[in-house]
């Protein structure tokens, strides 16, 4: 009777490694997914961010400043600095 | 009768015979345990790193690269990620219905792909640096039908948001991250991190299992330049405008902080990746130069500024052969800050005679001519002073007014802030620091004091008031901003022809100064290498001067130094 009690347990075992491969695997493949997700996700945002720098350019700026506000770059002189 | 059978040592009877057929049955196991032990205990690596590889793969993570940054923190350059995408042609299942949903995605004409498609064999790039959207929606095709045949790669684009600025000292890096030029290629290691791996099973349809992550990845530095976009933007504006009005070849133009030594833009134009002229170019500097042999030899006393020079009918022969004409004034005698407001040949000729050679030579190198600044920049050149002991008489004239010496921008600009600094030679700057994910910061641009140039505390203020009466009353007029007291000098410089000699055509024009001259916050040099048309130092260079400085003044708040200029 123990032979076959051992036999049993052995299958048990043997049943929950399995199972937890399987889990395994199917977390990496979640994993997989996921951070596929997160890198397309990053890069996303990484190009509006550098879209925001492209739109803080001086040049894009000063350019603007001219033409659509007439506006001209200040002379030193009449800089004033309030705090320091 | 019958002979009595001798007993065998061996008892061949059913006992015996199970008992050695048990231990010949047990001899081939235990040969296999022996083995199986021996390759267990002794080969366990190699076997566990063979089975290793048949099952998993290392996969390659992000590849990150550091930024490059502005003093301020503002991104010059930074690393996007990106896909390439390719055809193994034998894995499409329907060539053009692929065809036309590449040609859909990707915004490419159906005719372009289908040349490649006829061209290359058996695989070819179709698309390279896919940005993420389109990205995202070839990548869910790829687990269709549709997508067979098809790889995305991933691969990287340096972006530079704010276009070409800075471009000459920034460099490049390739798709694969790698720095090439410039301040890429000089920080690569620090701009880099090695490739993290993780282990991964692959699945079906290129798709991977995640096991686990195997290596740590390094902490990847971002680059901060000294550099102040803003600053750069003024400067390479001006310079641009300059060089394109003049119809020069070349155009410097760098800004630096006196005190601490930090540069605040380098510009050059016509600009080519990681090659700045700022560091790497090299000229006979003219007339700029007479304020270091001037500055030396008040220094030394050999001549003070009030000493009135005679010129000579303004045709000086040095020796039999060598003749200095000053054709730009009428007068016998000039003192010293009119040597220089004319800026006399002869004056700065004899200044420097005056002074002798050896004297003349260790103020030039005091200054930091002849040798590299150490500005960590590839390339740099170190210009040219021979030693004084092969100088000759007409050596030591050409000297005062800047010819027979070839310097850089840097060295040029670094001499004047050390006049501007009151005599003390600074480390000049590029880098700022390297801040390090980890939180580690390497500091760079720590301010550091190289040497006192002169001997005498009040000859960096004497030869101030010297270079402000240019800007004042002589040649450097065009760089006056009112409100402040601006010192400088301008060049114009004849380049030596490939006949030999000094031709008229071939010129370099420069200016160098500082403001406010009472309390210099910004020095400002400006070269224009040879002008399509002649021109002088004082009409085209000092005028750039102006406009690079002004709005610096302005953007730092920095307060007018006269007190009646409205």
């Amino acid at each position: 009777m123990p032979i076959f009690k051992i036999m049993f347990l052995t299958a048990v075992l043997a049943f929950g490694v399995v199972w937890l491969r399987i889990e395994v695997n199917r977390s990496g493949r979640t994993i997989g997914q996921l951070q596929n997700e997160v890198d397309i996700k990053e890069a996303r945002n990484q190009y509006l961010k550098l879209e925001i720098l492209r739109l803080s350019n001086p040049q894009r700026i000063s350019q603007q400043a001219k033409e659509d506000f007439g506006l001209t770059p200040i002379h030193p002189t009449r800089v004033v600095v309030l705090d320091k | 009768m019958f002979k009595k059978k001798v007993a065998s040592p061996v008892v061949f009877n059913i006992k015996s015979r199970m008992r050695i057929m048990g231990l010949l049955m047990l001899f081939i196991p235990l040969i296999i345990f022996i083995r199986l032990f021996y390759m267990q205990t002794f080969l366990h690596e190699a076997f566990a790193s063979k089975a290793e590889r048949a099952i998993y793969n290392y996969l390659s993570e992000d590849r990150l690269r550091g930024k490059i940054l502005d003093v301020n923190g503002k991104t010059l350059a930074e690393s996007v990620r990106t896909h390439s995408c390719g055809i193994s042609k034998r894995y499409v299942k329907d060539k053009n219905k692929t065809v036309d949903f590449l040609a859909k995605i990707l915004g490419l004409p159906k005719k372009q792909i289908l040349e490649k498609w006829n061209k290359h064999s058996p695989f070819f790039f179709v698309a390279k640096k896919i940005k993420p959207d389109v990205y995202i929606q070839m990548e869910e095709m790829l687990h269709t039908s549709l997508g067979q045949g098809l790889e995305l790669t991933p691969e990287y684009e340096r972006i530079h948001p704010y276009g070409d600025s800075a471009l000459d000292i920034l460099g490049t890096a390739n798709s694969k991250n790698f720095g090439l030029s410039g301040i890429e290629q000089m920080f690569n290691k620090e701009l880099s991190q090695d490739i993290s791996k993780k282990r991964a099973k692959h699945a079906r349809r290129g798709a991977v299992i995640y096991d686990r992550k195997l290596k740590e990845e390094r902490s990847v530095g971002n680059v901060y330049l000294t550099i102040d976009a803003v600053a750069q933007y003024y400067t390479e504006t001006a310079l641009q405008k300059a060089v394109e009005e003049v119809g020069a070849e070349h155009g410097v133009a760098l800004v630096q902080e006196p005190k601490t030594g930090r540069i605040l833009a380098a510009a050059s134009y016509p600009a080519k990746d990681g090659q700045s002229l700022a560091f790497q170019f090299t000229y006979e500097p003219g007339s700029t130069f007479k304020t270091i042999a001037i500055a030396s030899a008040l220094d030394a006393g050999t001549v003070r500024v009030t000493d009135s020079i005679d010129m000579d009918g303004r045709k000086w022969e040095v020796i039999k052969g060598f003749t200095v004409r000053d054709n730009q004034h009428k007068k016998d005698y000039l003192s010293v800050p009119e040597i220089m407001q004319l800026s006399s040949n002869i004056g700065a000729g004899k200044i420097a005679l005056d002074l002798g050679a050896k004297n003349l030579y260790f103020y030039i190198k005091a200054f930091g001519f002849g040798s590299k600044t150490d500005i960590n920049f590839n390339g740099e050149s170190k210009g040219s002073v021979l030693p004084y002991n092969k100088w000759t008489k007409v050596d030591t004239v050409t000297k005062g007014y800047g010819y027979g010496v070839a310097v850089t921008p840097i060295q040029l600009i670094n001499a004047y802030s050390a006049i501007a600094n009151g005599g003390v030679l600074m480390q000049p700057h590029l880098i700022d620091r390297i801040e390090y994910a980890n939180g580690k910061v390497e500091k760079y641009a720590k301010p550091i004091k190289i040497r006192n140039v002169f001997k005498h505390p009040q000859s960096a203020a004497t030869i101030t008031k010297v270079l402000q009466s240019v800007v004042e009353n002589g040649s450097g007029k065009r760089a006056q901003i009112t409100g402040y007291n601006v010192a400088g000098k301008t060049g114009t410089a004849e380049k030596l022809s490939k006949e030999g000699g000094y031709g008229k055509r071939s010129h370099v024009v420069s200016f160098c100064g500082f403001v406010p001259a009472t309390d210099p916050q910004f020095t400002v040099l400006v070269i224009l290498d040879n002008p399509a048309k002649y021109t002088f130092g004082g009409t085209a260079a000092a005028p750039v001067f102006k406009e690079i400085a002004q709005p610096l003044l302005a953007r730092k708040g920095v307060k007018p130094d006269q007190l009646d200029f409205e």
